[in-house]
């Protein structure tokens, strides 16, 4: 390998270190899932997960989601997390309900650093768990900025 | 026979000021999705909000040489700045100022303060504050014909290429607008909002910040915060949307 | 010494007993994720809210735990039945020693 080509290869192999972005994989979301479900199993569906398909700037994206229920005693929502594939931390939100809570809905506003699969797990009072995702494709500015 | 077809032409005529030409103008909110858009219209859910509740706490502080606070002079800022953001820039004493410059300069002459830097939390409350008075209103920009020489200026500048890209604002914002630009639309860029609380910098901003925001995106020199320069284009941009409806504080993506 | 800062809650002020009524709680707080560098680099520490409690005459009605994820000032929309008149309380915890509480009262009829 002539002086020149090898300069060139280890450079390309230089720049591409700081493309290493940090950010979990599909895998470990699962993972972090896996630690709230334990052994028990997972059904999908139920959970109203409202995440824009496209998303003009992932700073601040606006999602809601919901889970039917009567919210007794007996029957409630215990919890609802998201967890996202591609953001540095899969873990985004987790919210707690109870009884006096009337409906499991909650809104609020998460960071998405990609283009991504985003999770929805809910957690029922019977230790049961549902699930559902939204694939979202994000967006930037088109021009940087130098401050 | 004859003076009714005259009566119908008149009639016609004085109808005529009801059917105006269509302004092709639109404003960057219409491109926006509808949970950002509804984002910027309720004011519960307007990040800016905050700058607009730190503004209202700096207007009504004492604590300076000369023991005057803004609402001392200016009173209640709901009543006394209405539509007085929708009036900048304009010669102030001589001098091209805009919104900063203005709450600056009160600042320096009549508080005995220094003035507060371009992109501060307080400056930006304050212009917040503000801009916020004249949400709804129509852009008035001056018709002072000591203007003249900076409006011209600021249009030069507005059509004139610039940095490593070669670009001038006129190609993008006037010829290309609507037009993509790496999976975004390109706006036609009316300063409607300002000061906007943009996604992309998590923050409350001026228009200055965007036109440098812009300048650093053709790769060219950015022209200093407060930069007449800076002032000129502002002016030549209100004036372009003249008229337009105000929305600050916008929320941007 | 605890640093706080400004929260806004709206909740009606009136509610019939059994009603779900909807509450939005925004918080003041730039929720530093930890994964921003300066220019020159360096990487600006995380700074975030932790957890926000609701509680309504002492019981829990929403909890939640925030991680960087969670977009600056965070904004939570969420329920509570209407039982008895009586305070809501909320309160934001997070890095930093930081702590900012918001009581308000309802009226059940």
């Amino acid at each position: 390998m002539n002086q020149r080509r090898f300069f060139i290869t280890s450079l390309t192999t230089l720049s591409l270190s700081p493309w290493q972005s940090a950010s979990a994989t599909p895998s470990e979301a699962m993972q972090a899932m896996q630690r709230i479900v334990g052994n028990r199993p997972v059904n999908t569906g139920r959970i109203y997960f409202d995440l824009p398909p496209l998303v003009e700037n992932g700073n601040l994206v606006a999602i809601k989601i919901a889970v039917q229920s009567p919210m007794t005693q007996n029957d409630y929502v215990k919890a609802i997390h998201v967890i996202a594939e591609a953001n540095p931390l899969p873990n985004v939100v987790s919210c707690y309900f109870t009884p006096l809570s009337g409906k499991a809905e909650v809104s609020t506003r998460i960071r998405l650093a990609d283009s991504q699969k985003v999770w929805a797990l809910a957690q029922m009072s019977d230790d049961s768990f549902w699930r559902t995702s939204v694939d979202t494709v994000v967006t930037l500015s088109a021009c940087t900025e130098m401050i | 026979m004859r003076l009714l077809g005259q009566l119908a032409l008149l009639g016609l005529l004085l109808a005529a000021p009801i059917f105006s030409y269509a302004d092709s103008r639109i404003s960057a909110y219409t491109l926006m999705s509808p949970s950002n858009q509804a984002m910027q219209n309720d004011m519960n859910l307007n990040p800016a909000m905050f700058w607009i509740m730190d503004g209202e706490a700096l207007w009504a502080d004492r604590n300076n040489p000369s023991n005057k606070a803004c609402v001392d002079c200016h009173r209640d800022a709901k009543q006394s700045m209405k539509g007085v953001s929708a009036t900048f820039p304009k010669r102030v004493q001589g001098k091209l100022l805009n919104l900063e410059g203005q709450i600056n300069q009160c600042r320096t002459t009549r508080q005995q303060l220094p003035t507060l830097a371009y992109e501060s939390k307080p400056l930006l409350a304050l212009s917040t504050l503000i801009a916020y008075q004249s949400r709804g209103l129509a852009i008035a920009a001056s018709r002072d014909s000591a203007l003249e020489p900076d409006l011209q200026k600021g249009k030069l500048l507005y059509f004139q290429r610039m940095g490593q890209l070669n670009l001038s604002c006129a190609q993008c914002h006037d010829e290309r607008a609507g037009l993509k630009l790496a999976g975004s639309v390109i706006p036609q860029a009316h300063p409607t909002g300002y000061p906007i609380y943009r996604l992309e910098w998590q923050n409350v901003g001026s228009l200055q910040r965007r036109l440098r925001n812009c300048m650093s995106g053709v790769r060219a020199e950015q022209y200093a915060y407060g930069s007449l320069e800076l002032s000129q284009i502002e002016l030549y941009l209100m004036q372009r949307a003249n008229g337009m409806r105000i929305e600050s504080p916008a929320v941007r993506p | 010494m605890s640093r706080s800062s400004r929260a806004v809650v709206t909740l009606p002020k009136t509610a019939k007993r059994g009603e779900v009524f909807e509450i939005r709680a925004i918080v003041q707080h730039e929720m530093e994720s930890g994964f921003r560098h300066t220019e020159q680099g360096v990487r600006v520490a995380r700074d975030i809210i932790r957890e926000f409690v609701c509680t309504y005459n002492g019981k829990e009605v929403f909890r939640s735990e925030l991680h960087p994820g969670i977009g600056s000032n965070p904004l939570f929309i969420f329920y509570a039945k209407a039982e008895q008149s009586g305070s809501l309380e909320f309160k934001w915890t997070g890095d930093d020693n930081y702590l900012t509480i918001v009581k308000q009262t309802i009226t059940v009829l």
